[in-house]
């Protein structure tokens, strides 16, 4: 048997593995990057721990949603929960991840909340009419394409943070490797959810670029966090 | 990025000047750090702020000493300016 024909054999199994090993990135990350913040009150680590915070309570919602609906019984009525919340703590993550490289061009002044400010209440309007499109148009056609596009930019973003740092540190070139490996995984599932019918073996892969991506970000966080 | 490092080593400069004289008057603390009237007000504002430093009345003279998080962010300044280097914080 092919690793393939295991893995699409093992599907749910597998799926509820990769769902526990990212969350288990995310919080390691979280609890990392928070520790530094404490001690810095630098907003910029402050973003990029709320990014790694909302990826986490996606990935939870996603795959841990589901049985407390069906031990409920309230699946067949609020099935649809799981996949809003997951597509908003995706998509919010996102933006957070984004906001870390942009906010001292935005913020002449510190803001008190991460979570409540005026900026960041647009990206949470953005992403309310994005899974609101997705709702009305149904798929995750509208998610896709923005962070497709977000994708784009955090390359352009860490590719000029590389070239600025590249020579003096070490995780800039992993950064813009990792955001690459995202936009690669955002474009690939497009593509598998219009051209592909969700081909399992494209699926796959995706689901490969986005653990290789969380786990470059954990050897960042760890490396430098060592102490 | 490079203005949030210098942003970075500025509070690195203040505290450590803090920490190597102990208590600390304004105007010793403003000549130390380099900084014109208005930015050297707007930093120590925050570094107040965000309970870095406290004010303290030694005698009449009004001086600045660090607090444990003051202490704690120059031990730690390595790592800080590493991560935000190192992820274009």
């Amino acid at each position: 048997m092919d690793l393939y024909s295991f893995i699409i054999g093992n599907k749910e199994s597998i799926k509820l593995i990769y769902a526990l090993i990212i969350i288990f990135i995310c919080a390691l990350i979280v609890t990392r990057s928070d520790r530094l913040f404490r001690l810095s009150e630098h907003n910029g680590i402050r973003y990029f721990r709320n990014a790694f915070l909302f990826y986490g309570l996606g990935f939870a919602f996603r795959y841990f949603l589901d049985y407390p609906l069906i031990k409920l019984g309230l699946y067949s009525q609020l099935w649809f929960l799981t996949e809003i919340f997951f597509e908003f703590f995706l998509v919010m993550g996102g933006f957070f991840l984004l906001y870390s490289l942009i906010w001292t061009r935005l913020e002449s002044i510190d803001e008190k909340s991460s979570l409540l400010s005026g900026k960041i209440a647009i990206f949470y309007a953005m992403s309310i009419v994005i899974i609101l499109m997705d709702f009305l148009w149904p798929g995750f056609n509208f998610m896709f394409l923005v962070q497709t596009t977000l994708f784009f930019v955090l390359s352009a973003l860490s590719y000029s943070n590389y070239r600025k740092n590249g020579s003096r540190r070490k995780f800039p070139k992993f950064y813009f490797i990792a955001m690459l490996l995202g936009l690669f995984a955002w474009i690939l599932n497009t593509l598998a959810s219009f051209f592909f019918s969700w081909n399992q073996a494209v699926m796959i892969n995706v689901y490969a670029f986005n653990l290789i991506f969380f786990l470059l970000f954990l050897y960042g966080v760890i490396r430098v966090t060592k102490t | 990025m490079g203005k949030r490092r210098e942003r970075l080593e500025v509070i690195k400069d203040i505290l450590r000047s803090i920490m190597e004289t102990r208590n600390i008057k304004p105007t010793r603390l403003l000549y130390a750090s380099n900084l014109s009237p208005q930015m050297f007000k707007d930093y120590v504002n925050e570094l107040l702020s965000k309970e870095f430093i406290i004010n303290q009345m030694n005698g009449k003279n009004k001086t600045f000493a660090l607090t444990k998080k003051g202490v704690a962010f120059l031990e730690q300044y390595k790592a800080i300016e590493e991560f935000v280097e190192n992820f274009g914080l």
